[in-house]
């Protein structure tokens, strides 16, 4: 055995440790620091680093101009519950998650159901339901401001020619939060379609032929096989969709502004005012930070409560 | 009898009217009401001022006004948005294919010490909401213009690219695919003498076209309708990117409506035409994170 | 449990294809039929239209006596497994098993009576609370059977339920669905394009092609007596050689040599005989003088493909008598029965 490998045992160890390092050099260890370096490197600047200063933040007074962030322990976190705004902008949250989330999934629901079959042109009919995909929020909203315009828009005309009452839309605090919710679905539409369609043409056919032999009219075949079966692309698009409503922003920013009589002001909006416009940045992370672990806890939720009834293939 | 019908069989007509499915009746109507924001931009777009204060709305133009294109053009620097928003997403979706298949690469196939541990810890930041991390995001970039390279620092076009160059998502989907990919393909070229580099761009990238026309989608999406960071950090309107500009836009041009959506259908076709040209891939792409997510 | 009829069904897609062409079947009550043939040949359409999951373009199918062409499949009282047994993977082998009777509102007390029933014979109780993503290949197409059975459909059809059984499990299940039927006496109609499957369980065999009916007979009769060259070619394994003969004189001429009385009227005739009605003789018997080309061992017997002029000629030799096959050396099988 010794004979065998008589270069090995004499050569190493004189040169063991300029054989570590250029070891190290020419090894996997360091192709692979050197393929990730560049990417981590970022990553800890722009998305570790500020989640740590942001928890430092949480607990100073900073203004985001002066130098001097003095240290205020809890005070930050201690402010919020009797900051009666941000309740406001806690319940406006929920109610625009409770709306929006639902309605979007129906409605992706019954669009993607109605475009899961084979008729010609259906590519066309596809692509006029994915369209809003391509469309940005601000597009989205620009474009709703003009079709919910209280005296010229094109809602009210179509209530005034049905003869119902017309509304003031935006300008009411009484109705702009739902003209918001219906703006958000309608702009993710497209991306709900997506996804339940994927899903739809991923249930094999002979399941719901199977049914139908069996003796289930179509609508019993959709609640008892269908609908079961799209269960994980249902759980999908509720956590993601609530995450994206409970962070919503930039529609009512374009829209609103948070008004009127701040009957849009929602969580992130707050929060941003709070940073960007007020300057209580230490504030605005420690609410920041609030709906972190709010976010954490509903999809927390939604996962344990969701693998009870949805069904994995395989 | 018999042999008489077989005979004249082959009569019958070639061409045969196939009655349309009545399921046009309802994907019609549907797909009407789905585009009727869009369709109703257009028209708007094409009307005169007066015509915006009619009610009930004028349904068609009496003569479309396109130059309600060129004056919205003129009003604001469109042009300039656009190439701001062109050149900030090119940018960010270059970087991340290179950047990402080169770390995701590794976090698949190299072993090298502390992988699993830096993996946790990227993936960690995926779940962190923006709104955690903006503020100190801002004071990041403030103090590298400051003490970097003020072209990266607020107010400049860097302050847009540098954050959003690399992602921990990219790393994840590039990961995920290239673990799919055959080792034995990559052994195959080693053999013949390959290096790590050349295995990846000559055997893996090629092989993950589909990945990574996935994650160029993605991230073109992403960077081309961003919004709350530009609106942060960018205050000059030479530096604004097409939303921030219409937005401004939107500020000083309020009542305006058919310059407004004169200015909303041009900053909106250039998506449109990258939607439609590139849509397999949109479509695979968002129909595959949720699939798998 | 009843007849099935189809009267003239034509089956054309929209884009042109025709499946099917005035096809007509009649199945007598508690009767197995095999529709048999390579795919495309239209014998899953014809499944499927009984079914009520296509529609024809023209004629008429009948279940018991009434006409069902344009009810749906639901209204027809046929049960149907699928090739890929098509077990809803959500539900539990209980619902799966549950499903159809539920769908038509039978009690409760009954529906459990008659999965645990159907459960006992199919030997699958112990299995009732697992999901179909549990259970063994073998188990998934007991419980898609049992699915079938459980509704006491007035017919069951059974679309290529074997070919994703290997080898071993297929055999098994084939005799055990003989067995079945024996004991219920359900009219089946069962498609396949194995015609081992087709030979074994049918009662009578419906060979199709091109949307046609080649020939519908016995097993025996298809074997023994094939209208065409088609069914000739297509049942039996190996393939039976098909020749191409003269003839002269009401005698056939084969690669030189003479065969029985042939048929009048004809100048040309391929000739069909099955190897194993060929025989290996000794060099210098009377016979057809071959080169073989090469053979493949079979255990209990061996198949030899021999060249005779420019045809090739299979014949199924005893493996047992250590047929050793140097590089060409001359055979002359005797001519059998063919």
């Amino acid at each position: 055995m010794a004979s065998a490998t008589p270069t090995a045992s004499n050569a190493a160890p004189p040169a063991r440790r300029t054989g570590l390092l250029r070891r190290f050099s020419g090894s996997e260890h360091a192709v692979g620091w050197a393929f990730v370096t560049p990417a981590t490197v970022l990553i800890a600047v722009f998305g570790l680093l500020p989640i740590l200063w942001s928890l430092l933040l949480s607990f100073q007074k900073s203004d985001l101009l002066t130098p001097e962030t003095p240290f205020v322990g809890l005070d930050n976190y201690k402010q919020i519950p009797g900051d009666a705004t941000f309740r406001l902008a806690i319940e406006h949250t929920i109610v625009y998650t409770v709306l929006f989330v639902p309605a979007t999934m129906i409605v992706g629901l019954l669009i993607a159901a109605a475009l899961n079959r084979k008729v010609r042109g259906i590519s066309i009919y596809r692509t006029a339901a994915y369209v809003t995909m391509a469309v940005s929020t601000i597009n989205e909203a620009i474009i709703f401001m003009w079709l919910f315009e209280p005296s010229f828009g094109v809602v009210n005309a179509v209530l005034n020619g049905l003869g119902l009452p017309q509304g003031q839309w935006l300008s009411s605090p009484g109705q702009a939060l739902y003209v918001i919710v219906a703006m958000t679905v309608w702009g993710w539409t497209g991306f709900a379609v997506v996804i339940y369609l994927a899903a739809l043409q991923g249930v094999p056919k002979e399941l719901q032929e199977a049914a139908a032999i069996d003796g289930a009219k179509p609508f019993t075949i959709f609640r008892t096989i269908t609908f079961p079966l799209l269960s994980p692309a249902t759980l999908f698009l509720a956590v993601w969709l609530s995450i994206n409503a409970l962070q919503l922003f930039d529609e009512v920013y374009l829209t609103t502004r948070g008004g009127p009589l701040h009957s849009t002001t929602v969580v992130v909006y707050y929060l941003f005012d709070q940073a960007f416009q007020q300057f209580n940045a230490g504030y605005a992370a420690a609410l920041a930070y609030v709906l972190f672990l709010v976010i954490l806890v509903i999809t927390f939720i939604q996962f344990r409560v969701g693998n009870r009834f949805v069904h994995y293939n395989r | 009898m018999t042999t008489s019908t077989t005979a004249t069989a082959p009569a019958e007509p070639r061409f045969r009217f196939t009655r349309p499915s009545p399921w046009h009746l309802v994907l019609i109507p549907l797909t009407f009401i789905l585009l009727v924001p869009l369709i109703w931009m257009v028209i708007t777009s094409l009307e005169t001022e007066a015509e915006t204060r009619q009610f009930p709305p004028v349904l068609l133009p009496a003569s479309p006004q396109w130059t309600n294109y060129p004056d919205a053009l003129s009003a604001a620097p469109f042009l300039r948005f656009m190439l701001n928003s062109a050149v900030v997403a090119l940018v960010v979706v270059v970087a991340n294919l290179v950047l990402c298949s080169l770390a995701g690469y590794a976090f698949a196939r190299l072993r090298f010490l502390g992988r699993g541990a830096l993996f946790a810890v990227l993936m960690a930041t995926l779940m962190v909401p923006f709104q955690v991390t903006m503020i100190p995001e801002f004071l990041i970039v403030k103090w590298v213009g400051l003490n970097v390279w003020d072209q990266l620092g607020i107010d400049h076009l860097g302050a847009l690219i540098a954050p959003n160059l690399a992602t921990a998502f990219g790393i994840f989907l590039l990961r995920q695919f290239f673990l799919t990919i055959p080792v034995e393909l990559e052994e195959a070229a080693r053999i013949d003498g390959t290096s790590r580099l050349g295995v990846l761009f000559k055997i893996v990238l090629p092989l993950s076209l589909p990945a990574m026309a996935t994650l160029a989608a993605l991230t073109f999406l992403d960077s081309w309708n961003s919004f709350l960071w530009p609106l942060i950090v960018i205050n000059t309107e030479s530096n604004m990117t097409l939303p921030l500009g219409l937005t401004t836009f939107q500020g000083s041009h309020a009542t305006h409506w058919e310059l407004l959506m004169a200015g909303n259908v041009f900053s909106l076709l250039p998506m449109l035409l990258v939607f439609f040209a590139a849509q397999r891939y949109f479509v695979r792409s968002v129909a595959a994170t949720g699939l798998k997510g | 449990m009843a007849e099935v009829e189809y009267r003239k069904v034509t089956r054309r897609y929209p884009n042109g294809v025709v499946a099917l062409t005035e096809f007509d079947l009649h199945v007598d009550d508690g009767e197995f039929v095999i529709l048999v043939g390579p795919s495309g040949c239209g014998k899953s359409t014809a499944l499927r239209l009984l079914a009520g999951l296509d529609k024809p373009t023209s004629g008429e199918i009948c279940v018991g006596g009434a006409e069902v062409t344009r009810q749906g499949p639901g209204d027809r009282d046929i049960a149907m497994v699928f090739q890929n047994y098509a077990l809803y993977p959500h539900m539990s082998v209980y619902r799966n098993l549950a499903y159809g009777l539920r769908q038509r509102k039978t009690p409760k007390p009954d529906i459990d009576r008659r999965v645990r029933e159907i459960g006992e014979i199919l030997g699958i109780v112990e299995l009732l609370d697992r999901k179909p993503a549990q259970l063994s290949g073998g188990q998934r197409q007991r419980v898609a059977m049992g699915r079938a059975l459980v509704r006491e459909p007035q017919a069951f059809l059974l679309d290529e339920p074997l070919s994703n059984l290997d080898a071993k499990l297929r055999g098994q299940v084939r005799a055990e669905l003989k067995r079945l039927h024996q004991r219920l006496g359900i009219t089946s109609i069962y498609v396949t394009h194995d015609q081992v499957e087709a030979m074994t369980l049918g009662d009578r065999i419906c060979v199709m092609n091109q949307g046609e009916v080649q020939q519908l007979g016995t097993p025996q009769d298809v074997y023994e007596h094939p209208a065409n060259v088609f069914v000739a070619g297509f049942m039996g394994s190996p393939a039976m050689n098909l020749v191409p003969g003269t003839v002269a004189e009401g005698q056939v001429l084969l690669g030189g040599h003479t065969l029985r009385a042939a048929p009048a009227g004809h100048d040309d005739v391929v000739v069909g005989i099955r190897p194993e009605s060929l025989r290996i003789a000794p060099q210098g018997h009377p016979g057809i003088q071959v080169t073989v080309d090469f053979h493949e061992p079979l255990g209990s017997h061996a198949l030899v493909h021999c060249l005779v002029g420019h045809d090739s000629v299979g014949v199924v030799g005893d493996s047992a008598a250590g047929l050793v096959v140097q590089a060409g050396p001359d055979v002359s099988p005797a001519p059998g029965n063919g």
